[in-house]
């Protein structure tokens, strides 16, 4: 029987029934990403560990998560023990991390099987997987298209069903856009929900893990799992954990869902704002209340985010210097020398343009003019969102103002025009609130998102909204032909 | 921004730019300065400035000693390295 474009909840009921055992599960899992290596969506293949693991899985009756067995990519920016972790640069090509990211060790240790690293924007730094070092990343619809980015190599790997699940990390939506373009669930969860310890940091104050999968239900099994407190991420939030499960099916006719008026939608692509309409109509038939609000400056998102994550990308990518781990460039005259040769042979150009950016932004004279301004403005942006979850459960956006769009069309003359895929996600990661991404239909053959963003540390509600959105609709089980791809 | 404030920035992070894509890198800044710079319309008289979105103190744990010495592990991903230390060109005569 197939594995591929199975989910989690179905991967383990066959291993349940032992109609296929765990060892046979990761080898089918490897046998299907070497099957489709031209979308590019793997950096490394954990071929050594991932079997052995498999096979002491197989004889530990003790496990009973609802992972256990059951195989999952991680994006190549969470550091795994022994397994090369790159960020899709050139810098840590070689870079074999000595210990293991939180999120993904709390993964394994629940029995999860980890096949791959998967191929992601360099640095996280993108929204498109053009920028990775090891080339751009197919969407499974679609060859020669984008995949999202940055987590594009994690959604790929989900949406052609390699994997029935995989981690991926969210500054400015690069979860739910990736999500949004290869037609799969994905979730960033409130900001400290998940440890961000191991994770290589782009923007400390707005990186946050999630899962990317076939449905809301997975992303919940994953959530179980991965949230909690981490003694060695002092941001981590020490809350309890509910179960995400629990609630799932509850009915949502008491939900009340606030549009925002400055996204001007009627501005959009007019399927875009079609696929939207159906997608509110089935809500409301669900028994969902729609009202309008207003959050007056949520339209200073992007230029927000442009001054906030390039400089702390700055200050992050610091340590990235030639001395004690990555690429160190050879003939070099001093040390100083050192630094600059191996920064530059290592980073690609999106990074260093963001490196600038950031340098220029926290530097003498500009900081309060750009840095400083950024965060008051990020204040108020807060503040707005605050306002309106008095009122209302969740807000509902499209994920993506367009779907995914051919290799090299974008962001190429102008980098401002990449920049703006993110305009619906990105005020979600400003003031630390959970957001869900899931499919809600196509154009052209090209699968169209839906994002929903909860109060703080309400999860819950997002997975609930959105389960109960895909109970009721047939667009998560949509695959993809992947026949280019053989 | 001109030629010599890139440069000057280049320096501060280290960073060297092929002479062809500097005109490139130039514009591009100025583009996303622009941007970031539509920041200065809006009103923020009085507002104190979000570096955190959780704004909470950081969590403190006891300070317990651990004997967990990865130096070995931690050594063998520099590119230059002896049994104590990670390697750089010579910085004092």
């Amino acid at each position: 029987m197939s594995i591929q474009f199975k989910s989690i909840v179905e991967l383990r009921a066959m291993l349940d029934k032992k109609s296929i055992s765990t060892p046979e599960l990761t080898q089918e899992s490897l046998r299907l990403a070497k099957k489709y290596k031209e979308l590019n969506c793997f950096v490394s293949m954990n071929e050594e560990m991932g079997p052995k693991k498999a096979s002491a899985i197989e004889l530990d009756k003790k496990t009973t998560s609802l992972i256990s067995g059951v195989p999952l990519a991680q994006k190549d920016l969470f550091c795994t023990e022994g397994l090369r972790t790159t960020c899709s640069s050139k810098i840590l090509e070689n870079f074999i991390p000595p210990y293991t990211a939180t999120a993904v060790k709390k993964l394994e240790d629940a029995g999860s099987i980890t096949i791959g690293k998967t191929n992601m924007d360099e640095f996280a730094m993108g929204s498109s997987n053009e920028t990775s070092y090891f080339g751009n990343v197919h969407n499974p619809w679609k060859k020669g298209y984008v995949p999202g980015g940055s987590s594009g190599g994690s959604a790929a790997a989900v949406a052609a069903g390699i994997v029935p699940a995989a981690t991926g990390t969210d500054t400015g939506g690069s979860i739910r856009q990736p999500a949004a373009h290869c037609g799969i669930t994905g979730l960033k969860p409130t900001y400290g929900r998940i440890s961000r310890w191991g994770m290589i940091a782009f923007a400390s104050s707005l990186d946050q893990a999630g899962p990317l999968a076939r449905t809301a239900e997975d992303c919940a099994i994953l959530l179980n799992e991965m949230a909690g407190h981490d003694l060695k991420d002092t941001t981590s939030l020490d809350f309890t954990v509910p179960d995400y499960l629990e609630d799932l099916d509850k009915p949502i006719n008491q939900l009340k869902i606030g549009i925002i008026k400055e996204f001007n939608l009627n501005e959009l692509d007019s399927e875009v704002q079609s696929r939207f309409q159906d997608s509110k109509d089935l809500y409301e038939k669900l028994g969902a209340e729609f009202v309008e609000v207003s959050l007056p400056n949520i339209s200073a998102s992007v230029p927000t985010y442009y001054s906030i994550a390039p400089a702390e990308c700055s200050s992050n990518l610091s340590r990235f210097d030639g001395v004690r781990f990555g690429h160190r460039a050879d003939n070099t005259e001093d040390l100083n020398d050192l630094y600059i040769k191996s920064r530059s042979e290592g980073f690609g150009d999106e990074v260093k343009r963001r490196i600038l950016i950031g340098t220029y932004a926290l530097s003498a004279g500009y900081y309060d003019a750009y840095y400083k301004k950024a965060q008051q403005v990020r204040r108020l942006i807060k503040n707005d969102f605050d306002n309106v979850f008095e009122t209302v459960d969740l807000l509902m956006t499209p994920t993506s103002p367009n779907t995914a769009f051919a290799f090299g069309t974008k962001g190429t003359q102008n980098p401002v025009e990449l920049y703006l895929e993110d305009l619906f996600t990105i005020s979600s990661n400003l003031a630390g609130l959970p957001a869900i991404s899931i499919p809600h239909g196509q154009i052209n053959s090209l699968p169209v998102g839906l994002q929903l963003i909860g109060n703080f540390l309400r999860e819950d509600k997002l997975l609930n909204a959105a389960h109960v959105f895909q109970e009721n609709s047939d667009f998560h089980l949509a695959q993809p032909t992947m026949e280019d791809f053989l | 921004m001109d030629q010599e404030t890139v440069r000057t920035i280049c320096y501060l992070a280290r960073l060297e730019i092929d002479q062809n894509k500097s005109q490139k890198i130039q514009k591009d800044l100025e583009i996303i300065i622009e941007l970031i710079g539509s920041l200065q319309s809006i009103d923020t008289t009085n507002v104190e400035p979000l570096f955190s979105p959780l704004e909470m103190t950081a969590l403190k744990h006891e300070d317990v000693e651990k004997s967990d010495n990865k130096k070995e592990k931690f050594l063998e991903n520099a590119a230059a390295s002896n049994e104590d230390y990670f390697l750089v060109p010579r910085v004092v005569e």
